[in-house]
């Protein structure tokens, strides 16, 4: 048991009561005709009693400290960036948003120089182009550079 | 005769030009996979999914399957070399790999991690070949309550032998039911947590949660860290080992060998635990146990070879029964169900050409990588010197687009995204991913038989515990629950202790 626990299993006991509501609107029907929520509404109501013992354990049980959060700030941003990637994909097309991508990764987290990255970024996304857009022939988004 | 005669056939499907390509395409990136760290099997797979909707269902699992025992021998490579498991099953091989390399002996180690690898490998193909008919055939037999209580008892073995708490796994292989529900409602076509979103209507498909919780969140974690990697930097020299080494490692890897295939059978078991199990079960049957952790050959032989033979055991419930092991057997069991192959007893019968074309191409894969492995050290040991702030925006940048291809939906990127961060966090809290993807997979299938179990019997459950192979799967499953209650679970650490 580690101290954040007690939080993650509050957090599963309110998205258990969640779920269980929604499969009680969908129909949880009898043991004899089950209805399109009954399966949902015993997942849910099997994870809101193992949360309420692991939120119990770790309010009374002794715990450990748990993994200090420092250091995350990379992985913020890559995840961000990643989120920028899906969201700007079909806007900007896949050359420019895999440049800029590349380029974010590369100078912003990586902190490598402006030239360096920027050769890189536009090495790999005219690689990841010839491969999968005209070898592959994959479906990839061109975006404005296709008006 | 009928394994003969099966063989011959896959034989022929794999001894052509573009079953040996595709083969080789698959064991030569599963090394490649093996050797960069941050990558696993489960989330390769993933990523080499949409290239394969072009091709036939029967090439498409060769080179899938190619990838995971591929992945098998390139890990090996990272854990001597570099005291960096290249993925989780070569974790052990760090222990006495990385000493014999420091004393100057990676080649010996090098080569018999590749040798005990094709022997292993081998073994688990026949006992493939052997055992999954049989098993099949076996299978026939069950009906919905059997199927219902044996997915039960494959997911309370996972949360079993999960590494962590298995409360913790519980409430993932739980939390996995409700998101394996989201979509159509198979009898009532009623959409269930879907709220108007187009692409959760088919459900959450695996492939997006595969790459997020095993590509992604290992990405997230890693690039918090900094990554020490000290290559060595002496030429490798004399990889076939000597007399003295086969004699202490020829035993270690018969037995490597044979509990890693049985092990793979059971439901729930990936290579990780095995790896330890082996190199425990060693450490124990050696005179001089003290040796290990300080270069013995036995502790890298061993459980390289269990670590294959797991691989090629792990296939067994999967093409009879379709029953996944582990996530990487959950992803090949999507990848079977998108090319419209329903895995199970009648598999074989129905497919033969990719049953026995899998088997096959096994035998004609540990070839390959026995003779790719060795000459191409020098290549790995160079792929290894890419910075990894170089290397991990070209993995992430897989991910994007082997995900967005999948329905050319930006859609599932967003999937795949939600699960890296929630693996991530999954990670800090000590939450373990594989027995919510077993769920996420068996889950329709689970609440399928239940529903049809219950109509027979009119709402009764007494179905279950009526039929005697039906309680006798819910019996192991019990027994796994109550066991960790009786402190009877066994703990992985002390094994290496």
């Amino acid at each position: 048991m580690i101290t954040t626990d007690r939080w993650t299993g509050l957090f599963f006991i309110l998205f258990s009561l969640y779920v269980c509501f929604e499969s009680s609107r969908l129909g949880v029907g009898t043991f004899f005709r089950p209805a399109a929520g009954f399966f949902p509404f015993y997942s849910s109501l099997l994870l809101g009693l193992l949360s309420l013992i692991l939120g119990f354990l770790a309010f009374r049980g002794k715990v450990e400290r748990a993994e200090s959060w420092t250091d995350v700030g990379n992985t913020v941003t890559v995840s961000l960036a990643l989120l920028g990637f899906a969201l700007l994909l079909t806007w900007l097309g896949f050359a420019i948003t895999t440049f800029l991508f590349i380029l974010f990764l590369l100078r912003a987290v990586e902190r490598r120089a402006w030239l360096l990255s920027a050769s890189a970024a536009l090495f790999i996304s005219a690689a990841f182009y010839v491969v999968f857009g005209l070898w592959l022939k994959a479906q990839l988004p061109a975006g404005i550079l296709g008006r | 005769m009928a394994a003969l005669d099966g063989i011959i056939q896959g034989f022929a499907v794999v001894l052509t030009i573009k079953g040996l390509a595709f083969c080789f395409v698959g064991v030569l990136l599963g090394t490649l996979v093996g050797v960069l760290p941050g990558i696993g099997p489960a989330a390769a797979i993933s990523l080499l999914l949409p290239t394969t909707f072009r091709t036939d269902p029967a090439s498409s699992m060769i080179m899938l399957a190619g990838l995971y025992y591929g992945v098998m021998y390139g890990g090996s490579t990272t854990s001597i070399l570099v005291n960096i498991p290249g993925e989780a099953a070569s974790v052990v091989t760090c222990f006495d790999g990385y000493q014999m390399a420091r004393q100057g002996r990676a080649g010996p180690a090098l080569g018999i991690a590749a040798l005990g690898s094709f022997f292993a490998g081998t073994v688990g193909v026949v006992g493939l070949m052997f055992l999954a008919p049989l098993l099949a055939s076996f299978a026939l037999l069950f009906g919905a309550p059997e199927y219902f209580s044996l997915m039960v008892m494959s997911m309370t073995l996972v949360t079993y032998l999960s590494r962590g708490s298995q409360l913790k796994a519980l409430m993932m292989a739980a939390l996995g039911l409700i998101l394996g529900s989201i979509g159509l409602d198979a009898v009532t076509a009623k959409p269930r947590f879907t709220y108007d979103i187009l692409v959760l209507r088919d459900g959450i498909g695996i492939v997006p949660v595969v790459m997020g919780l095993f590509g992604i969140s290992e990405i997230l974690q890693n690039v918090g860290a900094t990554m020490d990697r000290e290559i060595l930097k002496s030429k490798i020299t004399h990889l076939l080992p000597t007399r003295k080494d086969w004699q202490d490692s020829a035993m270690p890897i018969a037995r490597g060998s044979l509990l890693g295939f049985f092990l793979g059978v059971l439901p729930g078991l990936g290579p990780v635990i095995a790896t330890f199990l082996s190199y425990g079960m060693e450490k124990r049957l050696s005179k001089h146990p003290e040796k290990f952790g300080t270069g013995a050959i036995e502790g890298v032989a061993g459980p390289e070879a269990c670590n294959n033979a797991v691989a090629s055991g792990n296939f067994v419930p999967m093409l009879s029964l379709g029953i996944p092991a582990n996530a990487v057997m959950a992803m090949l069991l999507g990848a079977l169900a998108i090319y419209g192959i329903q895995p199970g007893p009648l598999l074989i019968k129905e497919h033969p050409q990719v049953f026995w074309g899998l088997i096959a191409s096994m035998y004609v894969g540990n070839v390959m990588l026995l003779i790719l492995n060795l000459p191409l050290i020098p290549l790995w040991v160079q792929v290894l010197k890419i910075p990894y702030g170089i290397l991990y925006p070209v993995i992430l940048l897989f991910c994007l687009i082997g995900s967005y291809s999948l329905n050319n939906n930006i859609g599932d990127v967003i999937i795949m995204w939600f699960f890296g961060v929630f693996g991530f966090l999954m990670k800090k809290f000590q939450f373990e991913p594989a027995p919510l993807v077993l769920a996420l997979v068996l889950g329709p299938m689970l609440e399928d038989n239940l529903r049809q179990s219950l109509i027979i019997s009119q709402g009764n459950f007494s179905i279950f515990i009526n039929r005697p192979l039906s309680v006798a799967f819910l019996v192991v499953s019990l027994s796994a629950l109550l066991f960790p209650l009786l402190k009877l679970r066994p703990r992985l650490r002390e094994t290496t202790e």
